[in-house]
């Protein structure tokens, strides 16, 4: 199995710095493969692959005026026959459309042992306004196809104009993890672990609602029938995906496998509850998936969560969780937890449990990340409390 | 005829920073009635209250479906416009401007910004869109040039595309040099024949086509591909190569008419050294006059290690 990855992104947006931070932190001891369908950006110096042992091939045809996906799907074949490596990652060109790049993998992947693993599209923060006025469709394209949007050089823009940034990717991919944390502050395993979407905001919240029932003495008797059909549904697609055949960009349902994962870990192992945490097996989770844990959250608790770029003073952050045993304005809060870039630099991770709440600094994350779970939650409430309203 | 004012380039070129200057600028702007008629929304917004003499309208078109002849007419009619100034969309193809240009505007002057530590990379993935601007433009403005600005790069991408434009380079501190690198012709125009070598072809092609008067009388020897088509007079053919601008996608064969007795002897796409003399005259497959070539030997030859030639 050879997982694709796809780094899409207009020109000069920093597609080949990413991939070499990738490269240095995430992928080590991987056979890799960078086929590149764009005319030198910074140009991956060769001396830098040799030594990292990766191999390195050029589409001639980059440019706008080519139709680059018959001979795309050629050089994946070629590449896949050649070197059958572990993973190939594929910068197609900055004025190419990624649903073209996404299909003509597909494509490739209807008779080749293949995984589309991530498809991003990276963007300069501070282009994004500009280019999505006057480029039109095929940077909508970039946009709007991308599973993770990683934004570039987000320290030299003002809190405000990021998350004006933020909120505009947003109106157009509204299901995208939108990296907005300066790339200096990441290791590279972090990015990844969002662009796979092992690290989501739907994750943390499902993870979060299971905890609460869980504790809460909901039901968990793994032969309770109050499942209803929907999660068996469910379950077939998480099958489905991992037979290699998740390939639709547009599908919504990536969550679900990975929701048995964490699942997994956290009720039968209790021992990982990261979502970034890489360490369940693919392999023998289903087995004990079916008929799990599959409360719905939405019977008993809901959840809310929202991610942003917003900075937050640990005062901010505290008054905040203070005010949520409020239950009047904001709902019966069982539950907080986040981290947020702080206004001084840095980061706060929170957690509050009722009469008991944290506020303290630690690492970076991908992008500011808040979830809220409880009952009858004031979802506008709690979003003017936290000053996203 | 409504005189138009074309400046083009891509997104943050330095478009609406140069009109803002241009129309601030009383040498310029003594009260004409203009209309500025933009297609881009860049960074830099306008000053208006800076134009010289005010009495500028600025509109806007947003999409290329919205350029139509007759909305560009009924604008500049509507305004009662003595000149349009044009601030063209970096990413459309100029045919959209071309083909949807109204008949009573008339192409006054195409300036084409760019930003020079930019350029180099959308030539390369854009080239389609950069050599259909640079062949147009009367000159070429590279802002934001700094030490370490490759002249001879961008000098070399223009006139790959363009032997006459002016070339000016502006620094950061607004100082401004013009381009006087002279580009020698690889071929000796005072011997004879002009011998034109096989990788040449594309630049003297441009060359006889541009200035045409330069070779008139003379004779010149190339290394070509015949051509018969339908569109060149009887008793001629069409020596050429296949010339390729950016990708596969674009190559397309250019030739010269020539006149030769035995010309329907001569087999299509067969490989031809061809000696002849250039006149200028009238040929309808030119639209005018233009270099007609009289052969005088048309010999079989070799075909050459690369077929397809390049304009630069």
């Amino acid at each position: 199995m050879t997982k694709i990855d796809i780094f899409s992104g207009f020109l000069g947006a920093g597609k080949t710095t990413l991939i070499k931070k990738l490269i240095k932190e995430a992928f080590s001891g991987e056979k890799l493969v960078l086929i590149e369908n764009e005319f030198g950006e910074i140009g991956i110096d060769g001396g830098f692959l040799k030594e990292a042992g990766i191999q390195i091939t050029e589409m001639n045809s980059g440019c706008i005026c080519c139709s680059l996906v018959g001979d795309f799907g050629k050089a994946l074949e070629k590449v896949l026959e050649q070197y059958a490596p572990d993973r190939i990652l594929i910068e197609p060109s900055g004025v190419g459309k990624l649903s073209d790049v996404i299909r003509a993998v597909q494509r490739v992947g209807e008779h080749a042992d293949i995984l589309l693993n991530s498809f991003t599209t990276v963007a300069d923060a501070s282009k994004c306004r500009v280019y999505m006025k006057n480029f039109g469709e095929f940077y909508d394209d970039q946009i709007s196809h991308a599973n993770t949007i990683i934004l570039s050089r987000t320290q030299k823009l003002d809190e405000t104009k990021l998350e004006a940034a933020a909120a505009l990717l947003k109106e157009k991919n509204g299901t995208a993890t939108i990296i907005t944390t300066p790339w200096d502050e990441l290791d590279g395993g972090q990015i990844l672990a969002a662009m796979e979407r092992r690290s989501t905001l739907e994750e943390e919240l499902k993870l979060l609602v299971a905890e609460a029932e869980h504790e809460h003495g909901e039901c968990d008797d793994p032969a309770c029938s109050c499942h209803d059909h929907d999660h068996d549904h469910e379950h077939e697609h998480g099958h489905h995906h991992h037979d290699g055949e998740r390939d639709d960009p547009a599908c919504s349902c990536h969550d679900h496998d990975h929701d048995h994962e964490h699942e997994h870990a956290h009720h039968h192992d209790g021992e990982c509850d990261d979502p970034a945490c890489s360490c369940h097996d693919h392999d023998h989770e289903h087995g004990h998936e079916h008929g799990h844990h599959h409360h719905h959250a939405d019977e008993v608790f809901t959840s809310w969560g929202t991610e942003t770029p917003r900075k937050y003073t640990d005062a901010e952050v505290q008054f905040a969780l203070d005010a949520l045993s409020d239950a009047v304005s904001y709902g019966v809060v069982l539950r907080a937890k986040g981290i947020l870039p702080a206004a001084d630099g840095g980061w706060i991770h929170f957690d509050y449990v009722p009469g008991e709440s944290s506020v303290r600094r630690g690492g970076a994350d991908v992008t500011g990340r808040l979830c809220v779970i409880g009952s009858k939650l004031d979802e506008e409430n709690l979003a003017e409390l936290f000053r996203l309203a | 005829m409504i005189p138009l004012y074309l400046f083009t380039g891509f997104l943050d070129s330095g478009k609406t920073s140069f009109i803002q200057e241009t129309l601030a600028d009383p040498r310029f702007s003594s009260g004409e009635k203009t209309l500025l008629l933009l297609c881009e929304e860049g960074e830099a917004e306008y000053a208006p209250d800076k134009f010289a003499g005010g009495n500028v309208t600025i509109e806007t078109i947003s999409s290329p479906e919205e350029m139509t002849a007759e909305y560009l007419r009924n604008l500049t009619a509507k305004h009662h416009s003595d000149r349009v100034l044009l601030e063209y969309n970096g990413m459309w193809p100029m045919s959209v401007l071309v083909t949807h240009m109204p008949k009573n505007w008339q192409l006054y002057q195409h300036i084409m910004l760019a930003d020079a530590a930019t350029f180099e990379m959308y030539n390369a993935n854009m080239r389609s869109l950069v050599v259909e601007r640079l062949s147009s433009a009367e000159m070429v403005l590279f802002n934001r040039c700094g030490a370490d600005t490759d002249k001879m790069a961008l000098h070399r991408i223009v006139r790959g595309s363009n032997r006459r434009s002016e070339i000016a380079y502006e620094y950061e501190n607004g100082s401004v040099d013009y381009d006087e690198i002279e580009d020698p012709l690889p071929f000796d125009l005072d011997a004879d024949p002009v011998e034109v070598k096989d990788d040449d072809f594309g630049l003297w092609y441009m060359d006889i086509t541009d200035d045409p008067q330069k070779y008139a009388g003379k004779r010149v020897r190339f290394l070509a591909q015949v051509a018969q088509s339908p569109r060149v007079p009887k008793g001629a053919f069409a020596p050429g190569r296949f010339v390729m601008t950016c990708c596969v996608e674009d190559i397309t064969f250019v030739g010269l008419v020539c006149k030769y007795e035995k010309a329907a002897s001569l087999k299509n796409r067969d490989w031809v050294t061809v000696t002849a003399r250039v006149k200028i005259e009238y040929a309808a497959i030119y639209g005018g006059k233009g270099p007609v070539l009289v052969a005088e030997t048309v010999e079989p030859a070799a075909k050459p290690e690369q077929e397809v030639v390049y304009f630069s």
